[in-house]
Protein backbone atom coordinates (compact mmCIF):
# COMPACT_ATOMS: atom_id res chain seq x y z
CA UNK A 1 0.00 0.00 0.00
CA UNK A 2 1.32 2.84 -0.84
CA UNK A 3 1.56 5.77 2.31
CA UNK A 4 2.65 9.11 1.50
CA UNK A 5 4.09 9.56 4.75
CA UNK A 6 6.30 6.58 4.97
CA UNK A 7 7.23 7.50 1.37
CA UNK A 8 8.32 11.40 2.20
CA UNK A 9 9.78 10.58 5.54
CA UNK A 10 11.81 7.42 4.38
CA UNK A 11 13.68 9.74 1.67
CA UNK A 12 14.31 12.42 4.92
CA UNK A 13 15.50 9.65 6.75
CA UNK A 14 17.58 7.66 4.01
CA UNK A 15 19.15 11.41 3.38
CA UNK A 16 20.23 11.71 7.12
CA UNK A 17 21.64 8.34 7.38
CA UNK A 18 23.34 8.66 4.14
CA UNK A 19 24.82 12.38 5.31
CA UNK A 20 26.07 10.34 8.60
CA UNK A 21 27.47 7.65 6.36
CA UNK A 22 29.12 9.23 4.06
CA UNK A 23 31.05 11.84 6.84
CA UNK A 24 31.69 9.42 9.33
CA UNK A 25 32.09 6.45 6.85
CA UNK A 26 32.85 6.98 3.61
CA UNK A 27 34.83 9.91 3.90
CA UNK A 28 38.01 8.52 5.95
CA UNK A 29 37.85 5.34 3.57
CA UNK A 30 37.95 7.33 0.36
CA UNK A 31 40.97 9.80 2.31
CA UNK A 32 42.85 6.68 2.83
CA UNK A 33 42.26 5.07 -0.52
CA UNK A 34 43.39 8.43 -2.63
CA UNK A 35 46.14 9.12 0.38
CA UNK A 36 47.16 5.69 -1.03
CA UNK A 37 47.03 5.96 -4.64
CA UNK A 38 48.45 9.10 -4.90
CA UNK A 39 51.87 7.24 -2.20
CA UNK A 40 51.54 4.78 -4.78
CA UNK A 41 52.09 6.96 -7.35
CA UNK A 42 54.51 8.89 -5.81
CA UNK A 43 57.06 6.12 -5.07
CA UNK A 44 56.75 4.89 -8.85
CA UNK A 45 57.32 8.08 -10.05
CA UNK A 46 60.23 7.94 -7.33
CA UNK A 47 61.56 4.62 -8.48
CA UNK A 48 61.60 5.98 -12.43
CA UNK A 49 63.62 8.96 -11.36
CA UNK A 50 65.88 6.60 -9.09
CA UNK A 51 66.27 4.58 -11.91
CA UNK A 52 67.05 6.77 -14.66
CA UNK A 53 69.56 8.46 -11.81
CA UNK A 54 71.00 5.64 -11.51
CA UNK A 55 71.44 4.56 -15.54
CA UNK A 56 73.24 8.10 -15.75
CA UNK A 57 75.42 7.33 -13.21
CA UNK A 58 76.54 4.02 -14.16
CA UNK A 59 76.98 5.50 -18.32
CA UNK A 60 78.97 8.53 -16.32
CA UNK A 61 81.18 5.63 -14.38
CA UNK A 62 81.42 3.32 -17.51
CA UNK A 63 82.61 6.44 -19.22
CA UNK A 64 84.97 7.21 -16.53
CA UNK A 65 86.28 3.70 -16.39
CA UNK A 66 87.17 3.77 -20.10
CA UNK A 67 88.75 7.06 -19.91
CA UNK A 68 91.38 5.86 -17.48
CA UNK A 69 91.95 2.84 -18.93
CA UNK A 70 92.58 5.07 -21.83
CA UNK A 71 95.09 7.15 -20.37
CA UNK A 72 96.69 4.08 -18.41
CA UNK A 73 97.20 2.67 -21.70
CA UNK A 74 98.30 5.78 -23.14
CA UNK A 75 101.39 6.21 -20.12
CA UNK A 76 102.61 2.96 -20.57
CA UNK A 77 102.93 3.14 -24.30
CA UNK A 78 104.52 6.26 -23.50
CA UNK A 79 106.83 4.67 -20.95
CA UNK A 80 107.45 1.30 -23.06
CA UNK A 81 108.68 3.99 -25.99
CA UNK A 82 110.78 5.85 -23.97
CA UNK A 83 112.57 2.46 -22.29
CA UNK A 84 112.80 1.35 -25.73
CA UNK A 85 114.13 4.92 -26.78
CA UNK A 86 116.95 4.36 -23.81
CA UNK A 87 118.00 1.21 -24.38
CA UNK A 88 118.75 1.75 -28.02
CA UNK A 89 120.42 4.37 -26.94
CA UNK A 90 122.46 2.83 -24.61
CA UNK A 91 122.99 -0.35 -26.94
CA UNK A 92 124.50 2.46 -29.56
CA UNK A 93 126.66 4.00 -26.98
CA UNK A 94 128.04 1.02 -26.20
CA UNK A 95 128.68 0.16 -29.65
CA UNK A 96 130.71 3.01 -30.08
CA UNK A 97 132.49 3.08 -26.73
CA UNK A 98 133.63 -0.67 -27.91
CA UNK A 99 134.53 0.58 -31.56
CA UNK A 100 136.10 3.62 -29.96
CA UNK A 101 138.31 1.41 -27.55
CA UNK A 102 139.25 -1.69 -30.43
CA UNK A 103 139.92 1.36 -32.75
CA UNK A 104 142.68 2.62 -29.63
CA UNK A 105 144.03 -0.87 -29.11
CA UNK A 106 144.43 -0.73 -33.32
CA UNK A 107 146.09 2.16 -33.27
CA UNK A 108 148.30 1.43 -29.79
CA UNK A 109 149.74 -1.99 -31.62
CA UNK A 110 149.91 0.22 -34.69
CA UNK A 111 152.17 2.22 -33.35
CA UNK A 112 154.37 -0.11 -31.45
CA UNK A 113 155.00 -2.16 -34.42
CA UNK A 114 156.33 1.34 -36.23
CA UNK A 115 157.99 1.67 -33.04
CA UNK A 116 159.67 -1.79 -33.03
CA UNK A 117 160.09 -1.68 -36.90
CA UNK A 118 161.95 1.67 -36.42
CA UNK A 119 164.07 0.48 -33.58
CA UNK A 120 165.02 -2.77 -35.26
CA UNK A 121 165.58 -0.80 -38.74
CA UNK A 122 167.79 1.34 -36.48
CA UNK A 123 169.67 -1.36 -34.92
CA UNK A 124 170.15 -3.16 -38.44
CA UNK A 125 171.71 0.23 -39.59
CA UNK A 126 173.79 0.63 -36.54
CA UNK A 127 174.87 -3.13 -37.43
CA UNK A 128 175.85 -2.31 -41.13
CA UNK A 129 177.58 0.36 -39.89
CA UNK A 130 179.64 -1.42 -37.93
CA UNK A 131 180.23 -3.87 -40.03
CA UNK A 132 181.20 -1.97 -43.06
CA UNK A 133 183.22 -0.01 -40.96
CA UNK A 134 184.77 -3.52 -39.59
CA UNK A 135 184.89 -4.53 -43.10
CA UNK A 136 186.67 -1.19 -44.04
CA UNK A 137 188.85 -1.14 -41.28
CA UNK A 138 190.54 -4.37 -41.26
CA UNK A 139 190.30 -4.91 -44.89
CA UNK A 140 193.74 -6.78 -45.90
CA UNK A 141 195.70 -9.95 -46.50
CA UNK A 142 195.62 -13.57 -45.64
CA UNK A 143 196.68 -13.18 -42.38
CA UNK A 144 194.57 -11.19 -41.29
CA UNK A 145 192.03 -12.99 -43.14
CA UNK A 146 192.76 -16.13 -41.22
CA UNK A 147 193.10 -14.07 -37.97
CA UNK A 148 189.32 -12.86 -38.27
CA UNK A 149 187.90 -16.20 -38.99
CA UNK A 150 189.61 -17.49 -36.04
CA UNK A 151 188.29 -14.85 -34.19
CA UNK A 152 184.94 -15.48 -36.09
CA UNK A 153 185.27 -19.26 -34.98
CA UNK A 154 185.96 -18.45 -31.70
CA UNK A 155 183.04 -16.29 -31.53
CA UNK A 156 180.85 -18.56 -32.96
CA UNK A 157 182.09 -20.96 -30.43
CA UNK A 158 181.39 -18.69 -27.66
CA UNK A 159 178.12 -18.35 -28.67
CA UNK A 160 177.63 -22.19 -29.37
CA UNK A 161 178.93 -22.95 -25.81
CA UNK B 1 -0.82 -8.62 5.33
CA UNK B 2 0.52 -8.24 8.89
CA UNK B 3 -0.26 -5.02 9.95
CA UNK B 4 2.82 -1.87 11.46
CA UNK B 5 2.45 0.68 13.87
CA UNK B 6 1.78 3.67 11.80
CA UNK B 7 1.68 7.48 12.78
CA UNK B 8 -1.36 9.72 11.76
CA UNK B 9 -3.06 6.75 10.01
CA UNK B 10 -5.87 9.05 8.79
CA UNK B 11 -3.92 12.01 7.23
CA UNK B 12 -0.09 11.66 6.97
CA UNK B 13 0.60 7.46 7.21
CA UNK B 14 3.86 7.03 8.13
CA UNK B 15 5.11 3.42 8.67
CA UNK B 16 6.97 3.67 12.17
CA UNK B 17 8.72 0.25 11.76
CA UNK B 18 10.35 1.19 8.25
CA UNK B 19 11.17 4.36 9.42
CA UNK B 20 13.04 2.83 12.38
CA UNK B 21 14.20 0.33 10.16
CA UNK B 22 16.12 2.97 8.16
CA UNK B 23 18.02 3.93 10.76
CA UNK B 24 19.00 0.55 12.09
CA UNK B 25 20.08 -0.12 8.91
CA UNK B 26 22.31 2.82 8.85
CA UNK B 27 23.50 2.16 12.21
CA UNK B 28 24.71 -1.05 11.46
CA UNK B 29 26.69 0.39 8.68
CA UNK B 30 28.25 2.62 10.45
CA UNK B 31 28.88 0.51 13.15
CA UNK B 32 30.66 -2.07 10.73
CA UNK B 33 32.30 1.44 8.55
CA UNK B 34 33.31 2.13 12.06
CA UNK B 35 34.93 -0.87 13.31
CA UNK B 36 36.62 -1.60 10.04
CA UNK B 37 37.68 1.94 9.26
CA UNK B 38 38.92 1.62 13.56
CA UNK B 39 42.92 1.06 12.66
CA UNK B 40 43.38 3.09 9.43
CA UNK B 41 46.28 1.79 7.66
CA UNK B 42 47.36 3.16 4.35
CA UNK B 43 50.49 0.66 4.04
CA UNK B 44 49.03 -2.66 4.97
CA UNK B 45 45.38 -2.99 5.35
CA UNK B 46 43.69 -5.64 7.34
CA UNK B 47 40.53 -7.91 7.54
CA UNK B 48 37.51 -5.06 7.14
CA UNK B 49 39.33 -2.82 5.87
CA UNK B 50 40.27 -4.75 3.01
CA UNK B 51 36.69 -5.32 2.41
CA UNK B 52 35.45 -2.25 2.84
CA UNK B 53 38.22 -0.88 0.61
CA UNK B 54 37.19 -3.78 -2.21
CA UNK B 55 33.48 -2.43 -1.61
CA UNK B 56 34.12 1.23 -2.42
CA UNK B 57 36.61 0.11 -5.32
CA UNK B 58 33.75 -2.43 -6.32
CA UNK B 59 31.32 0.86 -6.20
CA UNK B 60 34.26 3.39 -8.41
CA UNK B 61 34.36 0.95 -11.16
CA UNK B 62 30.41 0.34 -10.93
CA UNK B 63 30.29 4.23 -11.28
CA UNK B 64 32.92 4.80 -13.83
CA UNK B 65 31.09 2.30 -16.11
CA UNK B 66 27.98 4.52 -16.34
CA UNK B 67 29.29 7.97 -15.64
CA UNK B 68 30.93 10.01 -18.48
CA UNK B 69 33.26 11.97 -16.60
CA UNK B 70 35.21 11.53 -13.87
CA UNK B 71 33.95 14.47 -11.80
CA UNK B 72 30.71 12.72 -12.28
CA UNK B 73 32.10 10.04 -10.77
CA UNK B 74 33.33 11.34 -7.78
CA UNK B 75 29.74 13.55 -7.41
CA UNK B 76 27.96 10.11 -7.73
CA UNK B 77 30.66 7.82 -5.45
CA UNK B 78 29.77 8.49 -1.73
CA UNK B 79 26.30 7.86 -2.58
CA UNK B 80 26.86 4.79 -4.64
CA UNK B 81 28.83 3.19 -2.47
CA UNK B 82 26.01 3.97 0.92
CA UNK B 83 23.46 2.53 -1.29
CA UNK B 84 25.09 -0.75 -2.15
CA UNK B 85 26.21 -0.76 1.21
CA UNK B 86 23.38 -0.07 2.81
CA UNK B 87 20.66 -1.86 0.64
CA UNK B 88 22.55 -4.97 0.91
CA UNK B 89 22.31 -4.67 4.96
CA UNK B 90 18.52 -3.72 3.92
CA UNK B 91 17.62 -6.28 2.37
CA UNK B 92 19.71 -9.05 4.18
CA UNK B 93 17.61 -7.70 7.90
CA UNK B 94 14.29 -9.26 7.04
CA UNK B 95 15.70 -12.34 5.65
CA UNK B 96 17.84 -12.97 9.28
CA UNK B 97 15.06 -12.04 10.98
CA UNK B 98 11.38 -11.17 10.96
CA UNK B 99 10.02 -10.21 14.55
CA UNK B 100 5.86 -9.88 14.74
CA UNK B 101 4.08 -9.61 17.65
CA UNK B 102 0.72 -10.77 17.56
CA UNK B 103 -2.08 -8.23 19.78
CA UNK B 104 -5.66 -9.72 20.25
CA UNK B 105 -7.35 -6.17 20.33
CA UNK B 106 -7.02 -3.10 17.95
CA UNK B 107 -4.45 0.04 19.39
CA UNK B 108 -5.13 2.98 18.20
CA UNK B 109 -1.87 4.48 19.34
CA UNK B 110 -0.26 2.29 16.87
CA UNK B 111 -2.49 3.62 14.43
CA UNK B 112 -3.52 -0.42 13.94
CA UNK B 113 -7.37 0.37 13.12
CA UNK B 114 -10.19 -3.01 13.75
CA UNK B 115 -9.77 -3.02 9.30
CA UNK B 116 -6.47 -3.71 10.06
CA UNK B 117 -6.82 -5.84 12.82
CA UNK B 118 -8.87 -7.92 10.95
CA UNK B 119 -6.86 -8.33 8.00
CA UNK B 120 -3.71 -8.74 9.50
CA UNK B 121 -5.39 -11.46 12.49
CA UNK B 122 -3.54 -9.42 15.16
CA UNK B 123 -0.05 -9.69 13.81
CA UNK B 124 2.04 -6.73 13.78
CA UNK B 125 5.70 -6.37 12.27
CA UNK B 126 8.78 -4.84 14.06
CA UNK B 127 11.33 -5.80 12.42
CA UNK B 128 11.75 -6.18 8.88
CA UNK B 129 13.74 -5.18 5.61
CA UNK B 130 13.08 -1.78 5.08
CA UNK B 131 13.29 -2.29 0.99
CA UNK B 132 9.94 -4.45 1.91
CA UNK B 133 8.06 -1.37 1.58
CA UNK B 134 6.60 0.04 -1.22
CA UNK B 135 6.53 3.77 -0.27
CA UNK B 136 10.12 3.46 0.88
CA UNK B 137 11.60 2.08 -2.44
CA UNK B 138 10.04 4.46 -4.59
CA UNK B 139 10.70 7.01 -1.78
CA UNK B 140 14.24 5.95 -3.19
CA UNK B 141 13.91 5.62 -6.48
CA UNK B 142 12.43 9.05 -6.57
CA UNK B 143 15.29 10.60 -4.42
CA UNK B 144 17.31 9.41 -7.61
CA UNK B 145 14.89 10.85 -9.92
CA UNK B 146 15.20 14.45 -8.79
CA UNK B 147 19.14 13.75 -8.05
CA UNK B 148 19.07 12.94 -11.86
CA UNK B 149 17.03 16.08 -13.26
CA UNK B 150 19.05 18.48 -10.67
CA UNK B 151 22.23 17.16 -12.75
CA UNK B 152 20.47 17.36 -15.85
CA UNK B 153 19.54 21.04 -14.95
CA UNK B 154 22.92 22.01 -14.52
CA UNK B 155 23.01 22.05 -18.35
CA UNK B 156 19.28 23.15 -18.94
CA UNK B 157 19.43 23.19 -23.20
CA UNK B 158 20.44 19.97 -22.91
CA UNK B 159 18.40 18.78 -20.30
CA UNK B 160 15.44 20.11 -22.71
CA UNK B 161 16.72 18.46 -25.41
CA UNK B 162 17.17 15.47 -23.72
CA UNK B 163 13.40 14.91 -23.59
CA UNK B 164 12.24 14.97 -27.24
CA UNK B 165 15.96 14.64 -29.13
CA UNK B 166 16.20 10.66 -29.38
CA UNK B 167 11.56 10.42 -29.72
CA UNK B 168 9.20 12.30 -27.50
CA UNK B 169 8.44 9.02 -25.92
CA UNK B 170 11.21 9.70 -23.91
CA UNK B 171 9.40 11.30 -21.52
CA UNK B 172 7.49 8.14 -20.76
CA UNK B 173 10.65 6.79 -19.18
CA UNK B 174 10.87 9.90 -16.95
CA UNK B 175 7.63 8.14 -15.37
CA UNK B 176 8.65 4.24 -15.69
CA UNK B 177 11.83 4.61 -14.63
CA UNK B 178 11.83 5.57 -11.33
CA UNK B 179 8.35 3.01 -10.87
CA UNK B 180 10.23 0.00 -12.34
CA UNK B 181 13.46 1.41 -10.39
CA UNK B 182 11.68 1.13 -6.77
CA UNK B 183 8.96 -1.72 -7.96
CA UNK B 184 11.80 -3.84 -8.63
CA UNK B 185 13.49 -3.88 -5.50
CA UNK B 186 10.26 -3.60 -3.40
CA UNK B 187 8.85 -6.79 -5.31
CA UNK B 188 12.10 -8.72 -5.01
CA UNK B 189 12.31 -8.49 -0.92
CA UNK B 190 8.75 -8.40 -0.29
CA UNK B 191 7.99 -11.67 -2.29
CA UNK B 192 11.43 -13.38 -1.06
CA UNK B 193 10.22 -12.39 2.59
CA UNK B 194 6.50 -13.13 2.00
CA UNK B 195 7.03 -16.46 0.68
CA UNK B 196 9.79 -17.43 3.70
CA UNK B 197 6.93 -16.37 6.00
CA UNK B 198 4.13 -18.55 4.64
CA UNK B 199 7.02 -21.70 4.51
CA UNK B 200 8.33 -20.97 8.17
CA UNK B 201 4.40 -20.66 9.84
CA UNK B 202 3.80 -24.36 7.81
CA UNK B 203 2.80 -26.94 10.09
CA UNK B 204 5.65 -28.01 12.88
CA UNK B 205 6.97 -31.83 13.33
CA UNK B 206 7.74 -31.78 17.04
CA UNK B 207 6.45 -28.26 17.37
CA UNK B 208 8.99 -26.36 16.44
CA UNK B 209 11.19 -27.93 13.22
CA UNK B 210 8.58 -26.49 9.97
CA UNK B 211 7.95 -29.63 7.62
CA UNK B 212 8.59 -27.46 4.78
CA UNK B 213 12.43 -27.32 6.10
CA UNK B 214 14.23 -27.93 3.18
CA UNK B 215 12.05 -25.72 0.63
CA UNK B 216 12.69 -23.06 3.09
CA UNK B 217 16.55 -23.67 2.79
CA UNK B 218 16.21 -23.18 -0.38
CA UNK B 219 13.97 -20.26 -0.62
CA UNK B 220 16.43 -18.45 2.16
CA UNK B 221 19.51 -19.44 -0.11
CA UNK B 222 17.56 -17.93 -3.31
CA UNK B 223 16.77 -14.90 -1.19
CA UNK B 224 19.70 -14.25 -0.04
CA UNK B 225 21.01 -13.97 -3.41
CA UNK B 226 18.22 -11.99 -4.93
CA UNK B 227 19.05 -9.46 -1.98
CA UNK B 228 22.52 -9.23 -2.76
CA UNK B 229 21.71 -8.99 -6.63
CA UNK B 230 18.69 -6.48 -6.43
CA UNK B 231 21.42 -4.36 -4.13
CA UNK B 232 23.51 -4.42 -7.14
CA UNK B 233 20.90 -3.75 -9.94
CA UNK B 234 19.83 -1.08 -7.83
CA UNK B 235 22.88 0.99 -6.91
CA UNK B 236 24.04 0.81 -10.66
CA UNK B 237 20.63 1.87 -12.40
CA UNK B 238 21.14 4.64 -9.96
CA UNK B 239 24.57 5.70 -11.36
CA UNK B 240 22.69 4.51 -15.09
CA UNK B 241 19.92 6.95 -14.65
CA UNK B 242 22.23 9.97 -13.05
CA UNK B 243 25.09 9.39 -15.49
CA UNK B 244 22.35 9.70 -18.01
CA UNK B 245 21.70 13.09 -17.50
CA UNK B 246 24.92 13.66 -16.14
CA UNK B 247 25.31 16.33 -19.80
CA UNK B 248 28.94 17.90 -19.14
CA UNK B 249 30.38 14.57 -21.02
CA UNK B 250 27.76 14.21 -23.86
CA UNK B 251 28.79 18.13 -25.34
CA UNK B 252 31.83 16.84 -26.88
CA UNK B 253 29.36 14.20 -29.20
Amino acid sequence: MFELGTFIVSIISFLIVFWIISKVGFKPLANVMEQRRVYVTSQLEDAEKNRHEAERLLEEQRKLLEQTRQEAKNILDAARQRADEQARQMLKEAQEEAARILAEGRELIERERAEAMNQAMQRMTELSVQLTSKLLHSYANEQVHAEMIKEAEQKLGELVC
Amino acid sequence: MPAFPTLFRHTFPINLTTIAMIFLTGLIVIIVMRVGLRRLDMRNPRGLQNMLEWAAEFAANMARDTMPTEQAVRFILPLAFTMLFFLFVANWLGLIAIVAVHIHHPIQHWGITPQDFAQSKGIVELFDSPTANMSMTLGLAVMVWLLAHARGLRHPKQWLIHFYKPSPLAIIEEITNPLTHGMRLYGNIFAGEALLNVLVSAPRLFGWVPLTLPLTIVWLLYSAFVSTIQAYVFSILMCLYVGNKSFEGHQHH
